[in-house]
């Protein structure tokens, strides 16, 4: 199964570290040319780009942390830790993180004011490495398009437990759109070409990180936005606390 | 007068970058992030030649090309493709016929941006002849 929607002989694993490169690749490029610019710039720009590089070079170095952590879940070399975990303070940790990388791109970052959600039983580092993972991509897709709408990190509560993700209103994103690009990696450079231009690793990182604690990504709504999001189940004990 | 360059790059910091390059070397560069602003640009400013980006969310530079030379009065400008898609995606770009013709293909990672002044120089002094 695992090798149906990819090139042959091609796992999961090998698809996600291709597509790590690619999005390493770009990074180093940036650093690339910014050097051979570095010298004729007059130094408020080149301060302002070097602010530009860093931020850009360590929202990739996290990508990378999640990447091999999900490498080591992948081999059980580590194991998830599940405890009660609250999903506002990770959405507010993910945001935080993401925030200087927005900033280059001049992309607002918005946490919704969520309302006393129960804990779920989770991985907090996976749940937060995930929901970064995440974000980066969508910072980078506003980044790339004509008017940039601000990103909404939430989480709400449905039937089958709390849903939380990256939401916007700027998105051809759609559920299909959305399979077509789990069908596409692999295959295509730009597996999620309605959201981002790019290899779109951060989103398959996160599938490969929630994975690992039994939880899948989606399509999402939440007040008339469109994005990704997981569903957590609420664990029955601790909703009666 | 300057001769104008568009620069269609939906990395801003890239396009900064080589943008900066080509003003030290004399064009005008106009900035275009998407194919929709590539086309929007191209008629507000009559570029003497673009320098175009492949690999874009949603309407890619493949559609910016069918559209771009569907005008007449721009068949003959030239168009550098700079592009970070990988080798294996290139080649089928370097012989389209007449009249989506590409003039060069370049890899990002191999084009520092002093080499791409000198790729839009020498492609504006052909079309010049």
């Amino acid at each position: 199964l695992k090798q149906q929607h990819g090139q042959p002989n091609q796992t999961d694993e090998e698809r996600l570290f291709l597509s790590l490169s690619e999005q390493l690749r770009h990074v180093f490029l940036l650093i690339t040319r910014f050097a051979e610019r570095a010298g004729s710039m007059p130094p408020e720009v080149q301060t302002a780009q070097w602010q530009a590089v860093r931020d850009v070079s360590e929202s990739a170095m996290f990508l990378t942390e999640a990447y091999a952590e999900s490498g080591k879940l992948q081999h059980r070399l580590t194991s998830p830790e599940i405890e009660p975990v609250t999903v506002s303070a990770l959405l507010y940790d993910a945001a935080e993180r993401l925030r200087p990388l927005a900033r280059q791109y001049d992309v607002e970052l918005a946490l919704d004011e969520v309302p006393r959600l129960t804990p779920v039983m989770s991985d907090r580092y996976i749940l937060q490495a995930a929901l970064t993972s995440l974000g980066q991509v969508f910072v980078l897709a506003q980044a790339e398009a004509e008017n940039h709408m601000p990103l909404m990190f939430a989480a709400h509560r449905t039937r089958y437990g709390i849903v939380a993700g990256v939401y916007t209103e700027d998105s051809e994103l759609t559920a299909e759109a959305f399979r077509k690009g789990r069908m596409l990696y692999g295959r295509s450079s730009q597996p999620l070409g309605k959201l981002v231009s790019g290899p779109a690793t951060g989103v398959f990182v996160a599938d490969a990180l929630l994975q690992s604690i039994s939880a899948k990504l989606h399509l999402a709504r939440y007040h008339g936005r469109v994005g990704l999001g997981v569903t957590l189940p609420i664990c029955d004990q601790l909703q009666l606390v | 007068m300057k001769q104008r360059v568009l620069l269609i790059e939906p990395d801003g910091m890239l396009a900064s970058l080589y943008g900066e390059a080509l003003r030290e070397h004399g064009y005008t560069v106009v900035v275009a992030k998407t194919a929709e602003q590539g086309v929007a640009a191209a008629d507000a400013h009559r570029p003497d030649i673009v320098v175009l980006e492949l690999q874009m969310a949603r309407h890619n530079g493949v559609e910016f090309l069918y559209e771009f030379r569907s005008y007449t009065e721009w068949q003959d400008i030239p168009i550098i493709v700079l592009t970070s898609l990988p080798e294996h995606d290139l080649s089928k770009y370097a012989l389209l016929p007449k009249p989506l013709e590409i003039t060069a293909v370049l890899k990002k990672s191999e084009t520092s941006t002093a080499l791409l002044a000198q790729e839009v120089a020498a492609a504006l002094e052909a079309r010049r002849r």
